[in-house]
């Protein structure tokens, strides 16, 4: 399990796989990469860290789409 | 485990994919610090003695914008001032302004807060209220640069200094490119020049750095930002590049430096041929600031705002 804070909201998640990154994460939401800056827990990370048990993983959208 | 190509670092914040460099958040701030800098060197941004005023919204680039011009103040190089245009949009604005208001107490400099309402009787909400062919942005922008134009005098500034990045002008040159506006490109560059003596010099020291890195840098320094998405900038022609470009810059991690540089090596050429002759004694027959024609942009928009309030 991990926590996922977006937009204000903190969510409980699954870590599907042991090979699972912030970047899976992304594509998931559907959030381009080059759109957000990414935290672990509180530090700004790249988007190929790995997500791991009790982590606490904040995205923070800071470009907007058309 | 990847390492910070420059000091060795685990903590890594940013990858370049385009030129392998992976920088630490100490290392980048270094590196982007200097990569303006030396921008702004190399397009004669500053001149020493220069009163610069920033337009400062409280958003992410112009608030790294300040923070880099401050380090020019501090070594007593040039005189520092703010201004902060609130346009009048409901649930929006309000934090970007005080924001603005905080960085500028922060750092005890001149800054004036100026608001739409008190300027021309009317906010942006009230314009996007009553029907118009116009979208929000074109409004905005003519008002915005109205204002921006007169308070530079009022401040006394010499420049007058702009967030804009990497994103927004590869945006401007691809919207004007595709509008077929070459006159208007003929305008996009580091430094405006001063047409008339009632414009001050424009810069804009961020226009290389693409629009991510500046988020990475107001994050890193832990500077308070306004990240939210204005409500009326999805309507607009610009917002359809702004996909396409972030679409195509997925892909091709290079593709926004390429068109800048293109366009700057372009430019000289375009502005032999399609300058359009500015006389200095063309003035707003209604204002008195200058354009082009009889009555500037700004006041033909009023007109209009006013007729169709009327309505
Ligand atoms: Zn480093
Ligand atoms: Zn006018």
């Amino acid at each position: 399990m991990f926590t996922l804070i977006i937009a204000d909201k903190k969510l409980e998640k699954q870590i599907p796989n042991n090979d699972y990154k912030i970047i899976n994460l992304l594509k998931e939401l559907d959030m381009p990469v080059e759109t957000v800056v990414t935290k672990k827990n509180n530090k700004i990370v790249i988007e190929e860290t790995l997500i791991e048990d009790d982590d606490e993983i904040e995205i923070i959208q800071v470009i907007y789409g058309g | 485990m990847k390492k910070c190509t420059q000091c060795g670092s685990k903590d890594i914040i940013i990858e370049r994919k385009h030129s392998g460099q992976r920088l630490c958040q100490k290392c980048f701030i270094k590196g982007i610090n200097k990569k303006v800098l030396k921008d702004m060197r190399k397009n004669k941004l500053l001149n020493k003695g220069d009163k610069v005023m920033v337009a400062l919204s409280g958003g992410k680039d112009s608030v790294m914008l300040l923070d880099i011009l401050y380090t020019f103040y501090e070594r007593n190089i040039i005189d520092l001032c703010a201004m902060t245009i609130d346009e009048g949009i409901a649930d929006y604005r309000k934090d970007g302004v005080d924001i603005a208001k905080r960085h500028a107490e922060r750092l005890g400099i001149e800054h004036k807060v100026v608001k739409f309402k008190d300027c021309f009787n009317f906010t942006l909400d009230d314009i996007m209220s009553i029907d118009s062919e116009r979208g929000a942005c074109t409004y905005c922008g003519v008002f915005r640069r109205w204002i921006i134009n007169r308070e530079a005098r009022n401040m006394n500034a010499t420049k007058i200094a702009t967030g804009h990045n990497l994103n927004d002008e590869t945006q401007a040159v691809l919207m004007n490119y595709l509008e077929g506006n070459i006159e208007n490109l003929t305008r996009i560059g580091p430094k405006t020049e001063a047409r008339n003596e009632k414009f001050t010099v424009k810069i804009k020291p961020l226009r290389e750095i693409p629009e991510k890195e500046i988020a990475l840098y107001v994050l890193s320094k832990e500077l308070e930002v306004h990240l939210a998405e204005c409500p009326y900038s999805s309507s607009s022609f610009r917002g359809e590049i702004k996909e396409f470009m972030n679409q195509l810059s997925n892909k091709h991690p290079t593709i926004m430096y390429s068109l800048l540089k293109g366009f700057d090596k372009m430019k000289p050429s375009i502005k032999k041929d399609f300058t359009n002759e500015f006389t200095k004694s063309k003035e707003c027959v209604e204002c008195g600031e200058p354009g082009s024609h009889g009555l500037c942009r700004a006041c033909v928009f009023k007109k209009e705002i006013y007729n169709n309030i009327q309505k």
